[in-house]
């Protein structure tokens, strides 16, 4: 007896979810061709989401980008402490336990006056003017200590260390020219890449947070003129006994759909641009191969993300719209 | 079926009522057709019942379900009993014949298979045979009408509401409507018509509410047009 019940209730449930099914399926099925209705204002808003999700696009290259490029930077640079000509590694051996000791400190190692002018001539050797200037200047090459940095951007400790530590104060050179500057071989000190790399940061979420308020006022216009221009057939909707869902369901699906093609549209536009561009990118000395590597390898999830971005904002824009204005 | 004790509906606080303390019994099965001067509240009347306005005060009771205690999100519940029919048709103009009829059910959760078995039989009823695929536009004024009454049958309701469906249609085409209405009426359905058509009224001999400035003047079994 109470099986029967149980297997009644079970079909009931069954047929209620098949219902509920039908009807989601019946729901994108007006939505789609509403947008297909609805040709103008569709590319209008259709536009503006493409424009948003290429900035947000962009706005996601250009920091995976520099913070690539810093990386990179970052590890060709070292930084040097010059040291009085002629200062032996025994002497140097205090600073160089002490500097390892710090928390940013990945790596010390110590370059001799000797290493040093071998090291400036190998790498000069078809420069006469740089060699002759280095048997002049010999009796004040300093001895170095190289320090690399876990995060090269951060070297407040190390100045810190510097201007504190009284053993080192005793061997530093005192030499024009050879004061710790903690600057890169480029002359591009790591805080001004990091800084470059805010700035981006600011103008990108800058940006996409403008147009994703343009894209949320243009969509939720756009969904009130097609509620405007829909409303005998709304009106006749409601009269009929069509729920809630059936009603306001479509105009969701027609503003998810701005965004799913916006997203293919952006990230087609976007990933083109960038390959061409990729060459140029690099002989400016920008990182972006990894980038494009994460992006063509992780395709499929590039775009998925791009369309839940694009249905998101449909979403909610076409929620609010209805809500305000569709009547139910 | 229908049964409606002393409704008034005032739209506006300071003018005077659209339907001033009305009680009416409309029994199973019946035929009924309310005449009136234009804005005597008529069309008040069918919005009542159909839960498009509320009442301002009074009791109405369609087909056991008191609207008192009735819950918004009941409404289209309710809605999908009660089979209307206008005087503009209101169809979907990008949608055929089938499909117009067919969204009725559409909104019900019935099944497509349901659906293709349960579309033809009505199309069959209102006589459009063989224009299942053409668009709305392409038919006469009288054809888009049995194609909403259609849609209005479909699911089967125990009341079918017609607010002046043959306004917009030529004496021939009108008396066509009026007679499918009969045939609907006949197979057990209540019917509810208002029009301002003298001939039609005269013509079927069914019972004729009359009302004026929101009261109910007359109500005659087998009626006709009183000016
Ligand atoms: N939504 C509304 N807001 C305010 N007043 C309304 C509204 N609808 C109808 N009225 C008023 O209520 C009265 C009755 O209108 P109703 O539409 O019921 O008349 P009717 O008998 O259907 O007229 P007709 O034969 O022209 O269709 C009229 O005075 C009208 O102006
Ligand atoms: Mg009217």
């Amino acid at each position: 007896m109470s099986r029967n019940k149980d297997t009644a209730r079970a079909l009931i449930q069954q047929k209620r979810r098949r219902r509920q099914w039908l009807t989601f399926l019946r729901v994108c099925r007006y939505g789609l061709s509403n947008f297909r209705r609805n040709a103008w204002l569709t590319v209008a808003a259709t536009l503006v989401m493409t424009i948003t999700l290429l900035i947000i696009f962009a706005t996601f290259v250009a920091q995976q980008a520099l913070r690539d490029t810093a990386s990179t930077i970052g590890k060709e640079l070292d930084r040097s402490i010059y040291l009085k000509s002629g200062t032996t590694e025994a002497q140097a051996k205090p600073v160089m336990v002490a500097l390892q000791r710090l928390s940013n400190v990945e790596r010390v190692s110590f370059i001799s006056t000797d290493d040093g002018k071998n090291n400036f001539a190998r790498d000069n050797k078809n420069d006469d003017a740089r060699l002759r200037a280095l048997t002049e200047a010999s009796n004040r090459l300093p001895a170095t200590i190289r320090i690399y940095l876990y995060d090269t951007s951060d070297t407040s400790e190390l100045v810190e260390f510097v201007n504190t530590n009284t053993t080192l104060k005793k061997l530093i050179s005192t030499q024009p020219g050879q004061t710790p500057t903690f600057m890169g071989e480029r002359g591009l000190p790591t805080d001004v890449i990091a800084s470059w790399t805010q700035t981006a940061q600011k103008i990108g979420v800058a940006a996409t947070a403008l147009f994703v308020a343009v894209s949320f006022l243009i969509i939720f216009n756009t969904i009130r003129m097609a509620i405007f221009n829909r409303r005998d057939e709304i009106e006749m909707m409601k009269l009929i006994g069509a729920n809630k869902e059936f009603i306001r369901g479509p105009f969701l699906i027609e503003a998810i759909v701005y965004g799913v093609i916006a997203a293919v549209i952006a990230t087609g536009i976007g990933l083109v641009t960038l390959l061409l561009m990729s060459e140029r990118l690099q002989a400016w000395g920008v990182t972006i191969q990894p980038t494009i590597q994460f992006l063509t390898g992780y395709l499929w999830l590039v775009v998925l993300v791009m369309m839940m971005i694009g249905s998101v904002i449909g979403v909610v824009s076409s929620l609010l719209a209805t809500r305000r204005y569709l009547k139910i | 079926m229908i049964l409606l004790d002393r409704v008034s509906k005032k739209y506006d606080k300071d003018t005077k009522p659209a339907l001033d303390r009305i009680s009416l019994h409309v029994e199973p099965n019946e035929f009924v057709i309310i005449v009136g001067t234009s804005g005597a509240g008529k069309s008040t009347l069918l919005k009542l019942l159909t839960r498009e306005e509320k009442p301002t005060t009074g009791k109405i009771v369609v087909g056991g379900i008191d609207y008192d205690t009735l819950k918004d999100k009941h409404i289209p519940l309710l809605r999908r009993k009660i089979g209307v029919v206008f005087q503009d048709f209101k169809l979907l103009p990008q949608r055929t014949v089938f499909e117009n009829i067919a969204f009725a059910l559409e909104i019900a959760g019935m099944s497509n298979r349901e659906i293709r078995n349960t579309v033809p039989k009505v199309i069959e009823l209102v006589g459009l045979q063989g224009k299942e695929k053409q668009f709305p536009h392409q038919l006469s004024g009288g054809e888009q009408q049995r194609v909403a009454i259609a849609r209005a049958v479909v699911r089967q309701p125990k009341i079918l509401i017609a607010d002046e469906p043959t306004g917009n249609l030529d004496p021939k085409h009108s008396w066509d409507i009026v007679r499918l209405l009969e045939k609907i009426n006949r197979y057990g359905t209540t019917v509810l018509l208002t029009t301002h058509n003298v001939e039609i009224v005269n013509r079927l001999k069914r019972r004729v509410i009359t009302i004026d400035h929101g009261k109910i003047t007359h109500d005659q079994a087998r009626g006709s047009y009183r000016q």
